[in-house]
């Protein structure tokens, strides 16, 4: 079986900090792994790293075997990654249906000389409309994406995600800011795209949804992988409990 | 129709592909781009060149949109490299550089330019047909540009690079392909240029001709193929319409582009965010 | 002694762009507005100093003139221009403030007619003095002398004044300055009066220098100084004053190396754009946004 997301001894240093500082780990094709640590364990430039974003100075990078290290993030999402950004980034002068046809025609946009050739675009249209349908923004199409409530933006997200066919998907904190409600309304749909065989990494401060849905989880504290495995089994090591302890979070986990 | 009448729609004819092809770059992908004229002059200094040295129309044209794209693509690779802000000095900085280069080129002329450029053989009117026709079919590359793919991508660049990259959009390709075609256009322009004057000089792709090709595009509606031909055809016209105006020609430009971005802001800044500006995080 | 010569030359241009420059830069870091209608601001002083020293016969009476008006048509160019548009992207405002210069400088045209208009009397604009074989001029010792004045003048009020100071901190920190109950709106003001008042200067200065004012005074300055803020670090005034005087001097000198294929008037934008090839970030690697 091989991963479809594999970090091998990745590092990279911000001035005196060694923000990450040796981190490996890889995501088997099929899974749901929640990525968590405390504030300032170097989560956000883990996934900037993986987003391409960032280029380490040591380590690789891996999506389904081939090196990415050195790719920008359109070359990684074309090998199969998606990502939805913790602060919402739709085209806000575009219809919500655009946002998301524009995804579904990555096979086009892959070069400016393949998009100038092509005109149509109804099966991408169909394929949006689909895809809006499962993440529950079905009535929304013909608005624009600027003027949606923060609940459907963060869904809009998702749904751009799933309209490039990602192998794995990298949810950057897509519960934050929402309500109980569309809090749970969104953890349906996340379950849903991973039901349908796409693998997920979830990145989320929210630690009871995470013990909820994950199948694995991945600490990160000061740059360092201190704990990966069973969510279950890896709240329960010291090591982990420590991390948290001045956050004060596991006991709310575990309740 | 007379000789009057055909220089005017022969001047309508260039800038309008001129407007048309700096809203490419700067309507539908976004790039600020204040130094078309070096562009335009580039493409014209190309052509004449080449029909001083073997009088071939066909020749000269190929040797326009290619002078034109090689400068564009090299300021292309500057705008992948500078935040948005410093793009526009550096455009700035492009036309500047273009004029005080040529002014003081011997081979190209000096500060005199070059003047007795072979005819074309075409005849005033047949020249005016020739640049009709790249007019129109400029407008037409623009207007399919903006309904596919590519246009559809523009869009997305210059509303949020970041964001595009998500979606497998490599931005920098896209800028530099916005920059190919539009400055291609411009040397086009350039080249329609010299066989309609036979006469070109520095001076006349100066950065105040920049700034009224931005005039146009702006004032059209910002990423609007038609309203950028309109503004186009207008702004030409206005001063020969009104005698009066002809001497207040900068008054009447400079006012214009303060009251149409001053007092129309909903409209305009609709525009704007539409294809060419994000609005700032609130 | 040539070389002497093209020193002082240099220095006194890299003084009066700098006069110019730092209202330019001080606008960048405050709204992030390349404000291109300084230039308009700079005419402005230069005519207004011509014409009240022709009116009152009294040089002095014209800068003075001039520092008291180009601040209010500054403050109000903010007022009624700028800040309708702020919030829409840095290019709009820009566009508007290219349309301001144009509009101004043909008005100007319209006004005082193409050839511009000279002082009355202007002795320093031929006076020279001769300090063992160098020749300089009245009007560069007095470019020299204001600029010195005017910076160790603005030096002293950011360090040593509460409005100063404030002024400072609203420039390099706004939440911070906002906490201590710095007004931000009057700092934008004070900041465009300021910036208004040394174009003036310099603009008067210029007028001095040519004997001339006309219509396309400001024109190939200002956009010198929009390659000068971007070299200096855009934001940066100590950066400013750096990159304005080491552009006179490159400008003096490289007359005489690339004059020859380049136009004087080109050599701030060769160097800004080869600056920008290598340091994408400017000279001072601002991180501004």
């Amino acid at each position: 079986m091989s991963a479809v997301l594999q970090l091998d001894g990745v590092a990279i240093r911000f001035g005196g900090v060694q923000a990450i500082a040796g981190v490996s780990f890889a995501v088997e094709k099929g899974d749901f792994v929640g990525l968590i640590g405390p504030n300032g364990a170097g989560k956000t430039t883990l996934i900037r790293i993986i987003a391409g974003l960032l280029r380490p100075d040591a380590g690789r990078v891996r999506l389904s075997g081939v090196d990415v290290t050195g790719d920008a993030t359109a070359a990684r999402v074309r090998r199969g990654l998606a990502l939805t950004h913790q602060i919402v980034r739709p085209f806000r002068e575009m219809t919500v249906l655009d946002n998301v046809v524009l995804g579904a025609g990555y096979r086009y946009t892959s070069n400016p000389f393949r998009a100038l050739l092509h005109l149509d675009r109804r099966r991408e249209k169909e394929r949006a409309a689909q895809i809006l349908a499962q993440v529950g923004l079905g009535g929304t199409e013909g608005k624009l994406a600027g003027s949606l409530p923060l609940g459907q933006m963060k869904r809009l997200e998702v749904a751009r995600a799933l309209a490039v066919d990602p192998e794995v998907i990298l949810l950057d904190e897509p519960l934050a800011g929402l309500n109980h409600t569309e809090a749970s309304k969104q953890v349906e749909t996340i379950a849903e795209v991973h039901a349908r065989g796409i693998t997920v990494v979830l990145v989320e401060h929210n630690l009871e949804e995470v013990m909820r849905i994950c199948r694995r989880l991945i600490v990160l504290n000061n740059g360092q992988v201190i704990g990966d495995g069973e969510p279950r089994a890896v709240m329960a090591d010291p090591a982990v409990h420590d991390a948290y302890v001045g956050a004060g979070m596991v006991g709310h986990a575990e309740a | 129709m007379s000789a009057y009448e055909i220089s005017i729609i022969s001047i309508i004819g260039i800038n309008v592909i001129l407007a048309v092809s700096l809203n490419m770059i700067s309507g539908f992908c976004g790039q600020i781009s204040l130094g078309h004229g070096a562009f335009f002059g580039a493409g014209a200094y190309a052509a004449a060149l080449t029909m001083v040295g073997c009088g071939s129309v066909p020749l000269a044209i190929v040797a326009a949109l290619i002078t034109g794209s090689i400068l564009g693509v090299i300021v292309g690779f500057a705008s992948l490299r500078v935040r948005t802000d410093f793009l526009a000095v550096t455009t700035i900085g492009v036309n500047f550089l273009f004029v005080g280069f040529v002014r003081k080129q011997a081979w190209l002329g000096g500060e005199m330019g070059i003047s007795g450029i072979p005819a074309t053989g075409l005849g005033a009117a047949g020249n005016m047909t020739m640049i009709l026709l790249f007019a129109a079919a400029t407008i037409a590359l623009s207007l399919y540009i903006s309904r596919s793919w590519m246009g559809f991508a523009f869009r997305a660049v210059g509303q949020d690079e970041g964001a595009a990259a998500t979606l497998g959009i490599n931005s920098g390709a896209y800028k530099l392909a916005a920059f190919g075609i539009g400055t291609a256009l411009a040397g086009l322009a350039g080249g329609l240029y010299a066989f309609f004057t036979q006469f070109i000089t520095a001076d006349a792709f100066d950065f105040i001709f920049s700034v009224m090709l931005m005039a146009m595009v702006v004032i059209g509606g910002i990423g609007s193929t038609w309203g950028v031909v309109v503004a186009a055809a207008g702004l030409t016209l206005l001063p020969e319409a009104i005698r009066f105006v002809n001497d207040y020609r900068l008054l009447v430009f400079g006012g214009l582009l303060v009251l149409v971005i001053r007092l129309a802001p909903g409209g305009l800044a609709a525009m704007f965010q539409n294809v060419f500006l994000r609005t700032r995080k609130p | 002694m040539y070389y002497i010569d093209l020193a002082v030359t240099g220095i006194s241009f890299g003084c009066m762009y700098a006069m110019m420059s730092v209202g330019l830069t001080l606008v960048y870091g405050l709204l992030r507005i390349l404000h291109v209608a300084h230039a308009a601001v700079f005419a402005l002083g230069a005519y207004v100093t011509v014409l009240v020293a022709n009116a009152t016969g009294s040089i002095g009476l014209g800068f003075l003139a001039a520092i008291i008006v180009t601040p209010l048509f500054g403050m109000a160019i903010y007022r009624l221009l700028y800040e309708p548009l702020l919030k829409y992207r840095p290019d709009v405002p820009m566009i508007a403030s290219v349309g301001l210069l144009v509009l101004m400088q043909d008005a100007f045209r319209i006004v005082f007619g193409e050839q511009g208009i000279t002082f009355h009397s202007n002795n320093l604009a031929f006076a020279t003095y001769n300090f063992s074989g160098v020749t300089v001029s009245a009007v560069q010792i007095a470019i020299v002398v204001a600029a010195a004045v005017v910076f160790t003048g603005l030096h002293l009020f950011t360090t040593r004044t509460r409005i100063g100071i404030g002024w400072r901190a609203t420039v390099s920190k706004p939440q911070i300055a906002a906490s201590f109950g710095i007004d931000p709106i009057k700092v934008r003001y004070l900041n465009f009066a300021v910036g208004s008042a040394l174009a003036a200067i310099a603009g008067g200065l210029v007028a001095l220098m040519n004997n001339l004012v006309d219509p396309g005074i400001g024109f190939v300055v200002s956009y010198k100084a929009l390659a000068i803020i971007v070299l200096g670090g855009l934001g940066s005034v100590r950066g400013t004053l750096i990159a304005s005087l080491v552009l006179g001097l490159v400008e003096s000198y490289g007359t005489i190396f690339i004059g020859a294929w380049l136009d004087r008037d080109a050599i701030a934008f060769l160097a800004l754009i080869v600056l920008l090839m290598i340091r994408p970030q400017g000279f001072t690697g601002a991180r501004t946004a």
